[in-house]
């Protein structure tokens, strides 16, 4: 099987629906801490009640942590499972991440394509976690871009010039 | 770093430049709180392992300093979109910085569009991106 017999029908088939204990104000902060943030909003409960939120928040780029419980549908897995890499994300932030929310995160694959540049073929799979409350407000959409090269390209595997990780 | 307004700010206004450390111990531990503790994120032999020169920095990160760098910047902004591409290893171990270009502005809506990237010493772009900011 090959990338291109991917069936085009897993685009848009949600293939995994995964839902997190509740997010506590400590991670939040752990987060927002690792990173160097220095708003209060984010890592300061009882300054972030006079904030813009009125209460501590997650920092918005806190939702790449919650990648579901399925990475990818397993028809996918088997092509895009040897040395894949993420080569960008495309998060739409909705309602702020707060201490006590349960989320949900559902998955379905958005977009499955292939490039061809210098060094051969390079395909494509984009997909998207879809992030809401327990009071069914969106959070966030996160589509990730994960990338392989294709194994007949020439020096498949050892050119990682144009997408990452 | 200065601060700016929505009134203040105009098309072309830059981002200060800011630099960031990428010390193997601050991606390590970052990686960790990301749930991403995988070799190639957190040391030099697991990343060797998988056929990298060394550890690097988690795609999860990189795009994370530039939303911290946009947030910093302005005063009560909210991020209402990333877009990236990440083009090239940001190995761990070396000092990056974070730029940015504002390209749009929407009056009614109070939004600013944003170029923003990640560059190493030399001057490569390993991360690009796009960002509308909605400000207060």
């Amino acid at each position: 099987m090959a990338f291109s017999d991917i069936p085009r029908s897993v685009i848009g088939v949600e293939y995994d629906v995964f839902t997190y204990p509740a997010v506590t104000a400590a991670e939040l902060i752990e987060y927002a801490r690792s990173l160097g943030v220095t708003d209060p909003i984010y890592l300061d409960e009882a300054a972030a009640k006079n904030g813009p939120f009125g209460g501590l928040v997650a920092f918005p780029t806190y939702v790449v942590k919650l990648r579901g419980g399925k990475h990818m549908p397993q028809v996918v897995v088997r092509e895009m499972s040897t040395g894949g890499f993420d080569a960008g994300k495309d998060i739409e932030f909705h309602a702020p991440i707060r201490p006590g929310d349960v989320i949900t995160a559902r998955s379905r694959v958005v977009d499955l394509y292939e490039k061809t540049g210098r060094s051969g073929s390079m395909w494509f799979v984009v997909y998207r976690q879809e992030l809401v409350n327990q009071r069914g407000e969106l959070l966030a959409n996160v589509d990730s871009r994960m990338m392989q090269r294709g194994r007949s390209a020439p020096g498949a595997g050892g050119d990682r010039a144009e997408g990452e990780r | 770093m200065s601060r700016v307004d929505f009134d203040s700010i105009e098309i072309g206004d830059e981002l200060p430049p800011s630099r960031v450390d990428l010390a193997k111990e601050f991606v390590t531990r970052h990686a960790r709180v990301l749930d991403m503790a995988f070799p190639r994120f957190t040391d030099d032999a697991g990343a060797r392992a998988e056929g990298l020169p060394g550890q690097i920095t988690p795609g999860n990160l990189s795009l994370a300093l530039l939303a911290n760098a946009l947030l910093a910047w302005i005063p009560g902004a909210r991020l209402l979109r990333l877009g990236t591409t990440f083009r090239g290893l940001a190995p761990a171990g070396i000092a990056v910085s974070i730029h940015g270009t504002v390209t749009e502005k929407a009056d009614d809506a109070r939004t600013i569009e944003c170029d923003v990237w990640m560059e190493n010493a030399e001057g490569d772009r390993l991360v690009i991106g796009t960002a509308t900011v909605a400000l207060p």
